[in-house]
């Protein structure tokens, strides 16, 4: 699997039926019919890299710190493709940590949202925090966690 | 640049009197005042040292422009209390959280600032994102904050990584005479 830039024709993969903001963001089981999608915005500057997974999925990092060399990562996987969870994490990873040459990233996790946290462990993610009433879901503020993955060597 | 004062949570009296700040840092402040983005960044170069790593911005680094965008993208609100600078970011996914920030270990201001959100823009949860080692992180402690997290090597200065920590706390752990009294969430 291999990432490569935004293009105007990857519009519709900036949308779909997760919890905005999250590092995986995966479709929501008994999310109700009327909730809006979440989306992320097309870039508009140099202010945040956007990748694309054809097909499958948006990888974008943001809050990008070129000094520290960090990046808040957020996925946004469709829901005909979440078979490939697992490996487009480890390929986002792969692309922070090689091709932008970042030492940190990290993200937000909502446990209530039920993410796969065995594919963020696998992927070198580690929690090192859990804010409460951090996200708001389902009528209720929940739990969030951060989580964080930093490269060595 | 553009500074007003926030009236609805002046200090008037500089002497502390609760029992909560009886060992912190006296405060020198009489007043609060809300600065613009511009105001904003010029006080955070000026703050050199103690103004890196408010809300995740760096004034060695970054360029006044670049703050003040920075600032005006996050929608932040930066007060001003005599020499020492206080933030506020909302959460974007959870509209009764903020993101705090500060520059001294006073907490007098910061308990203000904090009833300040609490009452008139109905905050009840607040996170604060501290580096290692930071002065500020005495005044989180004065107001109730409690540790919930460690981010490792989120910050580069002085020529290695350093962890930065995360506090949190709600609202009604921080009321002092002087602030305004929290309502309930």
């Amino acid at each position: 699997m291999m990432l490569r830039g935004y293009r105007s024709g990857d519009a519709r993969l900036l949308s779909g039926p997760w919890t905005a903001g999250e590092l995986l963001g995966l479709p929501v089981n008994g999310r109700p019919a009327l909730v809006e999608d979440a989306a992320v915005e097309p870039p508009r500057d140099a202010a945040v890299e956007l990748c694309i997974a054809p097909g499958v999925a948006f990888v974008r990092f943001s809050e990008l710190d070129w000094t520290a060399r960090r990046a808040r990562l957020e996925i946004g996987i469709q829901p005909q493709a979440i078979d490939a969870v697992a490996m487009l994490l480890k390929t986002a990873v792969a692309h922070g940590f090689h091709v932008l040459n970042l030492h940190r990233l990290y993200g937000w996790v909502t446990p209530a949202a039920d993410p796969p946290l065995a594919v963020l462990g696998d992927a070198g993610f580690q929690r090192e925090a859990s804010v409460p009433a951090g996200n708001w879901l389902d009528g209720a503020a929940v739990q969030r966690q951060i989580w964080g993955a930093v490269r060595r060597g | 640049m553009v500074e007003t004062t926030l009236t609805d949570a002046t200090l008037t009296d500089t002497t502390l009197t609760n029992a909560a700040s009886a060992s912190a840092v006296e405060s020198t402040c009489t007043d609060i005042r809300r600065l613009d983005p511009a105001a904003a960044a010029a006080h955070l170069r000026a703050a050199a040292e103690a103004g890196r790593g408010f809300l995740g911005l760096d004034p060695v680094t970054q360029n006044d422009a670049l703050l003040a965008a920075e600032l005006a993208r996050m929608q932040a609100q930066v007060f001003r209390a005599g020499d020492m600078l206080l933030g506020s970011v909302p959460n974007p996914d959870q509209p009764r959280q903020a993101f705090i920030a500060a520059t001294s270990a006073d907490p007098e201001p910061l308990r203000i600032l904090l009833g300040f959100l609490d009452t008139r823009q109905r905050c009840n949860s607040f996170v604060a994102m501290v580096p290692d080692g930071a002065a500020c992180a005495a005044a989180f402690a004065s107001c109730g904050f409690r540790q919930v997290g460690v981010l490792r090597d989120h910050r580069y200065q002085s020529g290695a990584y350093q962890d930065v920590i995360v506090y949190h706390a709600e609202s009604g752990f921080f009321a002092s005479a002087d602030s305004e009294v929290p309502c309930s969430a």
